[in-house]
């Protein structure tokens, strides 16, 4: 009867721009996640400017505090778009039964998975832009293209990074309520041992050893190095790289093998 | 399908003809969910053989997904989009999606189009669970308990709308614990109870209820002689209920005629003259109970 016109799928390719499209559409319209990703790092960056003198800021001489914290504050933005709140949206999606509307669908899961790399990155792109737009106009801050590709290139790495750990991450959530306690207790100390907000060059030796060995302090130096004037190439390290590579790649293990779409804790027996 | 030591549904066997609406009726935790999930693809059956469609569902791919709509018991929707964006984004992953609008109109949300799934009562949001069901122009819909917590009206107009499913060639395989749903809706029903089917038929026929004994009762006029003067007809012995005489038949048209009959010559009347068949609900019952006594004070799930 109707068969012949059903068989052929939707190009996959479409179905995952669209996937972009509903989940950009899902954190314009969730006050939440427009606040973690725009406005508390912004807020965050001028507060922080104001309250702390250059002098105080241990920042090499001539140099202004923003010139470090626009990066790191970027950096923290991308904590809080591809890392916290993938973490509290997926577990919500999946908890409230949207992921298992969705796996009834014709929609290839990778597309659904893509479309929220996608909006993070694109989220990412935005919160970013107008931090150092910001930091540019207001504070003083200065930057070059070679400033800004560095920045881009670290900065996409760390997004990716940081996506693929909160999509992991979310397969640990048992509930929503616990998503967020979850999201910033993992976040937050990550942050603080890897120069988010203060620069670990004062802190204990093995403190700064034990962050460079986590994801998180790789790519945010990295993102710091990239503002200043004496950084002249890539401002990564092969160890580093490796170092968030392998990071990632756990994750991806992790959501290979314990990813559901069904809602409840982990349970045998589901597809 | 085993939870552990718990096997939820266990040596099932039932087939749905094309274009026909098939209910499963059970109580709770009989297995009706557990039976849909796996025809959906949505769980892995630990035993037997599936075909849905022509296709294992467990392998099911997007070919075999875009042929088939599924109404789940509790399906989330993200509560900040409106039903038309839902119904477009869920109409966009089918090649070939019904009209958005006309299926927003269908299920009777058409001056909902606007408003937020959040804002949506309980009846609207199935309705809106139905419209993303149909929007991808399924074969097959799986209804799973599709009118649990409507009120009257809206359950009837949910009826319309399957009815019509089904008039349009659409194969339904529907699960309810209504059994005035399911007398109203199934060409064929299959009673579930712990985890195996125990009747299956039409619902007129379903435990026999189409030639099981007819209840006949009336209030007689004299009291007393009733026994004694009542005729000769079909029937067994006439009992007496309150100030009822009730009459057991399995032949109700003759034992009607007699009784009638006998009454007119004596130029009485039958009063509160009732004849009743066994509802589907005492059949339903009748058959759980019998199942639950079966396997052993009801262990069994």
């Amino acid at each position: 009867m109707r068969t012949d016109q059903h068989t052929k799928p939707k190009p996959a390719l479409l179905l995952a721009l669209g996937q972009i499209r509903y989940q950009l559409l899902l954190l314009v319209r969730s006050p939440l996640g427009f606040f973690f990703a725009i406005v508390m790092p912004l807020l965050l960056l001028v507060c922080l400017d104001l309250l702390t003198p250059d002098a105080a800021s241990a920042m090499p001489p001539g140099l202004h505090y923003a010139q470090f914290l626009a990066p790191a504050v970027a950096a923290f933005s991308l904590l809080n778009t591809c890392y916290v709140n993938t973490i509290t949206t997926v577990v919500l999606a999946r908890e409230e039964g949207v992921l298992k509307r969705l796996r009834g669908t014709p929609l290839p899961a990778w597309t659904y998975l893509v479309g929220r790399l996608g909006s993070a990155l694109v989220t990412s792109v935005v919160a970013v832009t107008l931090i150092v737009t910001l930091a540019v106009i207001a504070f003083d801050v200065t930057v070059s293209w070679r400033t800004i590709g560095y920045l881009a290139g670290a900065g996409g790495l760390a997004a990716v990074s940081f996506f693929l750990l909160g999509l992991a991450v979310t397969t640990l959530v048992p509930k929503s309520e616990t998503a967020l306690p979850v999201a910033y207790g993992t976040m937050l100390p990550l942050a603080f041992v890897s120069d988010v907000f203060f620069s670990s060059a004062h802190a204990p030796r093995w403190l700064h050893d034990l962050a460079s060995a986590l994801p998180v302090a790789p790519v945010t130096r990295a993102m710091e190095s990239a503002f200043l004037p004496t950084t002249q190439s890539w401002p990564m390290t092969t160890t580093a790289m490796l170092t968030v590579g392998a990071w990632s790649v756990a994750a991806i293990m992790i959501i290979s093998l314990t990813f559901r779409w069904e809602p409840g804790p982990i349970r045998s027996r589901r597809r | 399908m085993d939870y552990g030591s718990h096997r939820a549904v266990n040596d099932l066997s039932f087939q749905v003809r094309r274009g026909e609406i098939y209910a499963l009726l059970g109580p709770n935790g009989a297995g009706k969910t557990t039976t849909v999930e796996i025809l959906e693809g949505h769980r892995r059956r630990t035993a037997g053989g599936v075909r849905v469609l022509g296709v294992d569902p467990a392998r099911g791919g997007r070919r075999w997904r875009q042929r088939v709509g599924i109404v789940l018991q509790s399906g989330g929707l993200d509560a900040e989009l409106t039903v038309g964006e839902l119904v477009r984004l869920y109409g966009g992953f089918y090649a070939h999606p019904r009209d958005v609008a006309q299926t927003i109109d269908r299920v009777g949300l058409a001056d909902k189009c606007r408003a937020r799934a959040r804002t949506l009562s309980g009846g609207q949001l199935r309705r809106l669970d139905l419209a993303l069901a149909l929007v991808g122009d399924p074969e097959l819909v799986f209804l799973d308990e599709p009118t649990t917590g409507f009120d009257p009206t809206a359950r009837r107009s949910a009826w319309e709308m399957i009815d019509e499913l089904s008039t349009n060639g659409t194969t339904v395989l529907l699960t309810s614990h209504y059994l005035d749903e399911v007398q109203r809706l199934a060409d064929r029903v299959g009673v579930l109870s712990g985890g195996q089917l125990i009747a299956e038929s039409t619902p007129s026929a379903l435990g026999r209820r189409d030639v099981a004994e007819t209840v006949i009762s009336f209030q007689p006029w004299d009291t007393v002689s009733v026994p004694v003067s009542l005729p000769d007809g079909p029937w067994g012995p006439p009992q007496r209920h309150g100030d009822r005489l009730v009459l057991h038949t399995v032949q109700p048209t003759e034992a009607l005629f007699a009784l009638t009959s006998w009454a007119l010559r004596q130029r009485r009347d039958l009063r509160s003259l009732t004849v009743t068949r066994p509802s589907l609900e005492d059949v339903y019952l009748q058959l759980t109970d019998d199942a639950t006594v079966r396997s052993g004070a009801g262990d069994a799930h």
